[in-house]
């Protein structure tokens, strides 16, 4: 056993490059993610930020049955699958296809500056993207402006505050933002692949269509899987940021997500236990989809994270 | 065996982080707990220091360099500490340094973040209706203040108004915290300035070049809409915007338009629930009217402060519910361009069924901000002689007006403002603040009762809104602010629910199709907030009410 150990440690030091890389990643995860867990404990207390913790009563399950009978509470929930699954269904693919579009310009400048271009707006905070979008959709905007000049619509129409167009702003505007960047990984991954392998299916006759098909896809399959994975876990956590600058009193009904919601309950109305006993739970629920997703995956592909 | 080993590896992570966390709370509390003691250990005073005198300010003992931290709960707050003219000669003359600190969000969350951290700032003003500045006092974050003046300065006792220490003490006897533009009744009665705040301002050339429209009826309202649709949809080539309300739902369509429409607070002794108002209902109605023959948009319910500031500065609203402060920098500017009528004046707005004029909400005993000294400081007794030295008159003078012979002088035996910073006052209000520091730039501790009377006469397109506030202001409803129950109680939980959902409301009344949709929506709302518990909340306010009056009456 203790040879074991021994030879663990000859390892750790053999490699003390790459280890050095992860330590720092695992002392962060130890600060940020497990330690403050510890709190997750005021969700079972009646916990008043001006007193010590330990002078909170404990009261069970209160908080818990409290926002299970919360119509807001439902609505919240209703409002973040809505988004997620437009995300997931309309949004998760088309990063793919522009990666593999991008893949098919020969054109290396042309390639260059398109893919550049598709994810510079990642790197604009959502505060800022979102003040942008607010001018766009609303009054004197280009969006009113244009149909109004195409004579779709007579009365300038405040997209804004209108609830039933919340979603799909939602929509367009993360996938406006964030699939250029969300590419970057599909590119990688395709650019890993190996040339030899479309060679060897021109020589056999596969045209483009069929090369796509079934060498690209089919070489960055796990890639896929595991990202699928990874946003079917986080389907429960919308975009706060963008959720957070985009919302109003006019179109909150379809707006507020879950995250907005436990912002909302916390910080704004001060009801710390409460909103800690709904992010208790939004978590168990998402660590739940994880497992389901990866289990899916696995049946249906073969690829999974665990 | 390999098995083995990871869960023996587990277990020893799982019980270093259990240890760390344990450790991490512990500590915390240790901090919270320390400093509570210090106020009453009289031996900690630096030895060779005279005792105070009570019948002189404390800070002349001690004026070595000092650095205290100051946060402003304002997120606006702009100015700092050290550049201006003011603030050099006072941390020269006191040994004070200050450094601002101003929330990057809301106060409120702010500071509730800081105090989990234990860590507070040495002094803290914060808005008194927040729901942080009770948790400050109740948990114990800041020092009683006459605990503190007994101690290191009994002057303060002195310059700190009896009124205001009294109005603000505990339960325990003690006062956490002292207010800035705090006015008592009996004040305004003997000075007829009220620090009314609240007006219906409309922009003055359009509103002569309709014939001085009436504005005070439903009709009237909806005609003089109508007519600046069809006439005057455009200036400088973008549209008009008919109508702000400040706030939006949570103040300017609510409490402040009932103010406007002299809707009680209380009737025969009872709270009267104002929302339920029958004067108040049409005039909801007639804003949906209004919507409904698009005659306003629903923008003022949806712009953001930027979007707002940019119409205001361009001049492209017609009337707005809004507090007259807000304008004082840009009425100047508005009377100064290429159109200068284009500047807003206040005038009548919208009245009840009997013509009332409004009852406009007056300054009041809980004043705006309330500082605090926190116990996080390492020198309390700089920062109440600090304190006790800013609400004397020589503080306020100093703040308010600089140095004497540099931007004021004595003529008459009054202190009167040069010539030269009037004129800044009047036409740079910018340079004035950030060089000088006079006036309103360090307004945390201004008491109205004696910088008022320094104040130079204001402009006349500013004037105007003032004094039209001062004429319609409830003298005596100060009374009434901030009835509602704040903090993490059942009964406020409650509250903050219902008025949440009042903010969803109201949009949907404004925008429902007919009348009949419009009265379905608000009985829904009735119906929901007896279910949210509403009857507990009517409970509480007559009780905070109840005993404000006894206070009062003391």
């Amino acid at each position: 056993m203790f040879q074991y150990r021994a030879g663990q440690i000859k390892t750790f030091f053999r490699q003390w490059q790459l280890q050095s890389m992860v330590i720092p990643g695992i002392i962060w995860m130890i600060i940020f993610c497990y330690i403050p867990m510890f709190w997750l404990i005021i969700s079972f207390m009646d916990y008043s930020i001006a007193k010590p913790l330990l002078e909170s009563p404990f009261v069970g399950l209160k908080h818990f049955q409290d926002f299970m009978t919360d119509d807001r509470f439902w609505r919240s929930i209703r409002n973040t699958l809505g988004m997620s699954i437009i995300k997931l269904v309309l949004g998760f693919p088309i990063p793919i296809l522009f990666a593999l579009l991008l893949n098919e310009i020969r054109n290396f400048r042309f390639k260059r500056t398109v893919q550049s271009i598709s994810y510079l707006p990642h790197f604009i905070a959502w505060t800022i993207f979102g003040g942008i979008m607010l001018n766009w959709l609303g009054e004197g905007g280009v969006i009113n402006q244009l149909m109004m000049a195409l004579g779709l619509q007579e009365r300038e129409i405040l997209f804004i505050s209108d609830a039933k167009y919340f979603w799909w702003i939602t929509y367009f505007s993360d996938t406006l933002k964030e699939a250029g960047w969300s590419a970057i990984i599909y590119i990688a991954a395709i650019s890993g692949i190996d040339p030899a392998l479309y060679e060897a299916a021109e020589l056999d006759g596969a045209n483009r269509w069929q090369r796509m098909w079934h060498i690209t896809i089919q070489c960055i399959r796990p890639t896929i899987a595991i990202l699928f994975i990874l946003a079917v876990s986080g389907m429960l956590g919308s975009n706060f940021e963008q959720i957070f600058m985009l919302e109003n009193n006019m179109n909150i009904k379809m707006a507020e997500s879950l995250d907005l919601y436990i912002y909302n309950m916390g910080l704004v109305s001060g009801r710390h236990s409460f909103s800690t006993a709904v992010l208790f739970a939004r978590s168990i629920v998402a660590l739940g989809l994880l497992f389901l997703a990866n289990y899916a995956s696995k049946k249906l592909t073969g690829d999974s994270i665990f | 065996m390999k098995r083995n080993l990871i869960k023996l590896g587990m277990t020893i992570v799982l019980a270093v982080i259990l240890t760390l966390s344990m450790a991490a709370c512990t500590n915390s509390e240790n901090s919270e707990n320390t400093p509570t003691s210090q106020p009453t250990d009289s031996t900690q005073q630096p030895q060779g220091e005279s005792t105070p005198n009570p019948d002189e300010p404390a800070w002349q003992l001690d004026t070595s360099p000092v650095d205290l931290t100051w946060f402003v709960g304002a997120n606006w707050y702009a100015h700092t500490w050290g550049e201006s003219f003011t603030s050099k000669y006072i941390t020269e003359k006191t040994g004070v340094n200050v450094k601002f600190e101003v929330p990057s969000g809301e106060a409120n969350e702010h500071i509730t973040l800081m105090m989990t951290s234990g860590k507070l700032p040495d002094l803290i003003s914060m808005g008194s209706w927040e729901t942080a500045v009770k948790k400050l006092w109740e948990g114990d974050h800041v020092y009683a203040l006459n605990e503190l003046a007994e101690q290191y300065d009994p002057y303060f006792f002195k310059v700190a108004g009896d009124g205001t220490l009294k109005w603000y003490r505990q339960e325990n006897g003690n006062t956490y915290g002292v207010p800035n533009d705090s006015y008592s009744p009996n004040l305004m009665h003997e000075t007829g300035m009220t620090a009314a705040n609240q007006t219906f301002l409309l922009r003055k050339d359009l509103y002569e070049d309709m014939g001085r429209p009436d504005l005070s009826t439903p009709e009237g309202f909806l005609g003089a809409l109508q007519l600046l649709k069809d006439k005057y949809s455009e200036y400088k080539g973008q549209p008009i915007s008919p109508f702000l309300a400040q706030g939006n739902v949570p103040y300017g369509m609510t409490d402040y338009l009932q103010n406007l429409l002299a809707v009680p607070h209380e009737k025969d002794g009872k709270v009267y629930d104002r929302i339920t108002d029958p004067d108040y209902i049409t005039w909801l109605k007639t804003f949906r009217t209004a919507y409904e023959r698009g005659l306003i948009n629903v923008d003022f319910l949806v712009d953001s402060d930027t979007q707002v500031e940019e119409k205001t500065n361009n001049a492209r609203y017609f009337m707005m519910i809004r507090e007259w402060t807000g304008m004082t920098a840009v009425n100047p500017m508005l009377a100064a361009s290429e159109n200068p009528d284009s500047y807003y004046i206040a005038v009548d707005g919208p009245q009840n069924s009997n013509g009332d004029s409004a009852k406009l909400f007056p300054g009041n005993m809980d004043g705006w901000m309330v500082t605090m000294i926190s116990k996080s400081t390492k020198n309390p007794e700089r920062a109440i002689r600090f304190l006790t030295y800013l609400t004397s008159e020589e503080g306020q003078r100093d703040l308010f007006l600089g140095k004497e012979g540099e931007t004021w002088e004595m003529t008459n035996g009054k202190p009167q403002l040069k010539t030269e910073m009037v004129e800044l006052l009047e036409t740079d209000i910018e340079k004035m603040e950030k060089q000088y520091g006079i006036l309103d730039t360090y307004w945390m501790m201004r008491n109205p009762v004696i910088v008022n009377q320094w104040r130079p006469e204001k402009a006349p397109v500013i004037k105007q809104m003032e004094d039209f506030a001062n004429g319609q202001a409830d003298i005596d409803s100060g009374i009434y602010k901030g009835l509602d129950p704040l903090g993490d109680s059942d009964v406020a939980v409650t509250w903050s629910r219902i008025s949440q959902n009042w903010e969803e409301v109201l949009p949907e009344l404004i925008t429902a199709k007919d009348d009949a949709a419009f009265d379905k929506v608000f009985e829904n709302f009735l119906a929901r907030r007896e279910s949210y518990g509403f009857d507990k909340v009517m409970e509480y306010r007559q009780s905070e009410l109840d005993m404000r009056k006894a206070k009062m009456a003391e």
